[in-house]
């Protein structure tokens, strides 16, 4: 059996998906802790120019709406991703032809529903991305999404914001995107950054607290049906979802 | 900037209304402004209650000389009262919006003062946040009953949504719960919008309203049965080209001789929207779910009850039937009748298939057949025991070591 360890990037799982696509009982992935297999051999893949544009030249030519596909599947935030994206190419070049409408087969079935985390994810942080309004007049956002969702939902701020500077920071991936209304860039980052608050940031996010209290019924209490809608680990960077800090009478 | 006390005493009084979404408008971005519509909405919050914040829901004024009984606002009511300046409103919405708090502005208002007074500071407030802030963003308008129908066409050239609320059911309730509205102060400006916006659609101009009307009903404060106020639905979806009827369950906030002291049960609600999904998205009327003077039945959802009272229709075969069947299925929304669709251009499904398509099989099985086969109850009437909510399916099988792999797939999902 061959492990096939990439890099992680798009160009890494191509180039593996070119020999791993006929390797029959062989592991694609780019976790770094995997557990080697008695037996197995790691390939350490190298990224190959030649052999990546190859296996997109493939799908351009049978299913060109997979490449979107397949770039979504690997944005996952688990270590199987690279197997669930390869069950799905397979499947292609098995047919010559667009296989995702076949929605009865395992790997239709996983691929469909793990490309489905991954734009759920990114519609929910349209919503649940909270900025900060910084001293140096810019908004700063910082999050903790489960996929890699960061350029998916980049595009949605710079439209919105267009004349606004702002930052979104991922965290735990370490990058940002930042736009200053004209350019954007994508930058690596510490794991913590420090950034001082304007002065009126702590009264909105109070004004927000109070709004969030106020517009509750109290008399007709859904928690389950909240959780069930903004799951618990997203609270982290909700001023609304805060404890209350003590102010004086 | 508006202080804490008043953004809860506004915020508290507008909580009771319904609607929140901010979908329907796509409007766009313009050059050094700020926001814009996103037609499928998005939600930016949700409260302990299990409800979505969408928008930034607000009364500018609650200091109402209407008497409606059952409003905490009333004139009469002993309550604190409160308003805000168009000024200090739109600087609210800009902060919260640049936060990414919220998707836009909610703004209604009691009547302080005249219809007339009240609109034209909602509208003063809402081109305000268009022409001095360049907002691009969602704005919901509730019109104000009464108010001067130029008022209202000019509001509605810059917000997304208006709504006039139709309150009750029938024009007898009306009159008795909120004697300063009528019937018509309500349906005219409705009517008059729909035309403004048919107009404007037709100029190809889409200023008009893009995300169109809805509307709002409190169900339980007055004795109109289901059907009733199904068939009030219907006809102004038709009539009117409205996007959303919403019901509130009653709450009672104010105690009075001709309202109930109970809360209106939440099922009542839950079974009035699922029949309003019905007639929106499934095809249904509203004298096929709920018969003349009939209630929904609380133990069946609406479909459900439908093909309890339809069985002759049933059961239908999935690799065969069409798209309108599908839909009238129990268990089978909008989503699996088209991922059926999809799915059996390719091969015969079976019920493994369509449990592993996530299609819900605990209703479906009793009306549906695979390939020929079926795997519902016998009879009609252990198919309602069966069905009726809170009852168990107790139909557990001690899996042997020796199942079938198929047999234990399909135990994992629990169907079958």
């Amino acid at each position: 059996m061959n492990l096939y360890l990439t890099d992680g990037s798009e160009e890494g799982f191509f180039t593996a998906a070119f020999r791993a696509c006929t390797d029959a009982d062989c592991v694609v992935t780019s976790a770094r802790n995997v557990q080697l297999a008695a037996g197995a051999e790691l390939i350490d893949v190298q990224t190959d120019a030649e052999r990546c544009e190859r296996v997109r030249r493939f799908l351009r030519r049978y299913d060109a709406r997979s490449l979107g596909e397949i770039s979504l599947l690997l944005r996952r935030g688990c270590a199987t991703k690279e197997m669930t994206a390869l069950g799905y190419l397979r499947l292609i070049v098995q047919r010559r032809a667009p296989v995702r409408d076949m929605l009865a087969h395992p790997a239709v079935l996983e691929a469909m529903s793990e490309i489905k985390k991954v734009t759920q994810e990114a519609h929910r942080f349209k919503g649940f991305l909270r900025f900060m309004e910084c001293s140096n007049g810019i908004y700063y956002a910082p999050f903790e999404p489960d996929n890699d969702v960061l350029e998916l939902l980049f595009p949605h701020f710079a439209r919105r914001f267009a004349a606004m500077p702002f930052a979104i920071h991922d965290v735990a991936r370490q990058k940002a995107m930042l736009s200053d209304g004209r350019r954007r860039m994508l930058v690596h980052t510490e794991e913590k950054v420090d950034i001082p608050l304007s002065e009126g940031e702590q009264t909105m996010q109070a004004l927000w607290k109070e709004y969030y209290a106020s517009v509750n019924i109290a008399q007709r209490p859904h928690e389950k049906q909240m959780k069930g809608y903004m799951p618990v680990r997203y609270w982290k960077f909700l001023p609304e979802k805060q404890e209350e800090p003590k102010r004086p009478q | 900037m508006i202080d804490a006390e008043r953004l809860k005493i506004l915020t508290e009084s507008a909580k009771y209304d319904v609607s929140c979404s901010s979908s329907g408008s796509a409007r766009a971005n313009k050059a050094g402004g700020i926001g814009n519509g996103y037609a499928a909405g998005i939600c930016h919050s949700f409260t302990p209650d299990g409800r979505c914040i969408s928008l930034l829901k607000i009364l500018l004024s609650n200091r109402c000389s209407y008497n409606c009984l059952y409003c905490p606002n009333r004139a009469d009511a002993d309550v604190p009262r409160a308003s805000a300046t168009p000024e200090e409103l739109c600087e609210l919405v800009m902060a919260f919006y640049k936060r990414n708090y919220i998707e836009g502005l909610f703004l209604s208002s009691a009547v302080e003062r005249s219809p007339d007074y009240t609109m034209e500071r909602m509208t003063d407030a809402v081109i305000r946040l268009r022409k001095v802030y360049n907002f691009n963003g969602y704005i919901h308008l509730k019109g104000i009953p009464h108010a001067d129908r130029r008022l209202v066409s000019r509001a509605a050239r810059y917000v997304d949504r208006m709504s006039y609320n139709i309150e009750l059911p029938s024009e007898k309730s009306l009159l008795l719960l909120a004697p300063q509205k009528s019937k018509e102060s309500v349906l005219l400006p409705m009517k008059q919008l729909a035309e403004e916006k048919r107009e404007d659609m037709e100029a190809k101009k889409h200023t008009v309203l893009p995300a169109g009307q809805t509307t709002q009903m409190i169900v339980g404060a007055s004795p109109e049965t289901d059907s009733q106020i199904l068939r009030l639905s219907e006809a102004m979806y038709r009539r009117f080209s409205l996007k959303r009827v919403y019901y509130s369950a009653y709450v009672p906030v104010v105690r009075h001789a001709s309202l109930p002291d109970k809360c209106t049960g939440l099922l009542r609600e839950h079974r009035l929207y699922q029949a309003d999904w019905l007639m929106r998205f499934y095809g249904f009327s509203a004298e096929e779910i709920a018969p003349d003077g009939e209630n929904l039945p609380e133990a069946y959802d609406p479909k459900c009850a439908w093909a309890l009272r339809n069985m002759q229709l049933f059961p239908v075969e999935v690799n065969t039937a069409p798209l309108e069947m599908l839909l009238r299925v129990p268990g089978i929304g909008t989503m699996g009748a088209y991922r059926i669709l999809k799915a059996r251009k390719f091969a015969s499904l079976d019920f493994a298939d369509l449990a592993k398509m996530r299609i819900v099989l605990k209703r479906a099985k009793h009306f549906i057949t695979c390939g020929g086969k079926f795997c519902g109850a016998g009879s009609d009437a252990s198919v309602r025991t069966l069905l009726a909510l809170g009852s168990r399916e107790e139909t557990y099988e001690q899996l042997s070591l020796f199942s079938t792999p198929e047999l234990a797939a399909s135990a994992l999902t629990g169907q079958l």
